[in-house]
């Protein structure tokens, strides 16, 4: 295990790179969520796909998740998009980045987009979006209950009958970050940006959505908030697309990035990957 | 190949030696719960009956490439699984999996 010192916090990185000896097509960042999420969700998913296809891959687990250290307190947006941009300076990553991030992920991703835009080439967001008032007060509600759950034995014991054990020890884990962290009051008392920061992020923006997530009634305010963005809908999906369809979110992805400047190779390069995605018949 | 690379010294690790470095490499990787009673054998799942999480298996994938080396690519190995598949994976499966991979037709 590779582990990267970002200023005191032991941060715990992963790379998979292209292995045909050549230089990488293009980098890329991918950034989890909160509580459940870790850099695994990625690299049982898309990162090897990309690997493969020649893109440089970068992964760490957000501060307090999966084997980064878990300080008691820090947890509001800023810190986490501090670590993300201490990371590429410790890294050396000088050339521009593309982010993808699954929900929060997303909002670190935008939230380096703002604050170092000449170094970001793209952000694709699954069900996300960037920090707001109303963001911020939707995830104070949902930390708290999340926060009275998850340390419930009966509910715990819920998931894994509903879930399976696997999903319920990830419960249980984000019980214990929640219970031994300020994350939950962190959060919500995150700097938000102001409507004219966000407007100002001009990076292209692919904006993922599952049809069955609330999440997706804002894709038409992203779009016209942000310069460069567009959506996709991704027929009945929730929240979780990125562990329930990683088949759609690789696909999405490559051709996201073939369609931005990078020149994608291995098997993924010849495969005419636009149609495939259309005939799921997404938005 | 140079002389000193004797045969016998580079004969691939059999499945029950396999089993064995994997079940040390599991005490490692679940450091602070550790195996308790747990037994490890071919058949028993990762997340099912040992309680790793996904996070852990990327752990446990790192410490099989420090162990044997670059021919031994986790993440590869499950590219094409879906990641219920993943979860239920047995260590038997992974196993055979690396003692497939260090056999000397796999070397290049």
């Amino acid at each position: 295990m590779t582990f990267v010192d970002l200023d005191g916090l032991r941060c715990h990185v992963q790379r998979l790179g292209p292995q045909d000896g050549r230089p990488p097509a293009a980098t890329a960042v991918l950034l989890h969520g909160l509580l459940t999420d870790s850099l695994a969700s990625f690299y049982f998913t898309l990162a090897p796909a990309l690997a493969a296809a020649g893109v440089e891959v970068l992964m760490y687990d957000q501060r307090g998740h999966g084997r980064t250290a878990r300080p008691p307190a820090g947890y509001r947006l800023e810190q986490f998009v501090g670590d993300l941009e201490r990371l590429l300076d410790r890294l050396a990553v000088t050339d521009r980045v593309h982010l993808v991030g699954n929900s929060f992920g997303g909002t670190v991703a935008f939230g380096l987009a703002s604050r170092r835009p000449s170094q970001v080439a793209c952000i694709l967001a699954i069900e996300s979006e960037p920090a707001s008032p109303g963001w911020a007060g939707k995830l104070d509600g949902i930390l708290r209950r999340s926060e009275q759950h998850l340390r419930d034995e009966d509910t715990l014991a819920w998931v894994a009958t509903q879930r399976g054990a696997h999903t319920a020890r990830l419960a249980r884990s984000a019980g214990a970050l929640l219970a031994g962290t300020s994350l939950a009051r962190d959060i919500p008392a995150s700097r938000l940006p102001a409507e004219a920061e966000l407007r100002a992020i001009h990076c292209p923006v692919l904006a993922v959505y599952g049809s069955e997530s609330d999440l997706a009634d804002q894709a038409a305010w992203l779009d016209a908030l942000l310069p460069d963005c567009r959506s996709v809908v991704v027929p009945g999906q929730e929240h979780s697309i990125l562990i329930e369809a990683p088949d759609v979110v690789r696909e999405l992805t490559l051709s996201w990035f073939a369609g931005h400047g990078v020149a994608l190779r291995g098997p993924q390069a010849g495969r005419r990957l636009q149609p495939a995605v259309a005939k799921r018949s997404l938005v | 190949m140079t002389i000193s690379e004797h045969p016998t010294g580079l004969r691939p690790p059999t499945e029950p030696e396999v089993l064995a470095e994997l079940a040390g490499m599991l005490t490692v990787v679940l450091d602070d719960c550790g195996l308790g009673d747990a037994e490890v054998t071919m058949q028993t799942r990762f997340t099912e009956d040992l309680g790793l999480e996904s996070i852990d298996l990327v752990t446990l994938a790192g410490q099989l490439r420090e162990r044997w080396g670059d021919r031994i690519n986790f993440a590869e190995f499950v590219a094409g699984m879906e990641l219920d598949e993943i979860i239920g994976l047995t260590v038997g499966r992974l196993v055979e999996y690396v003692v497939d991979r260090l056999q000397p037709g796999e070397r290049a």
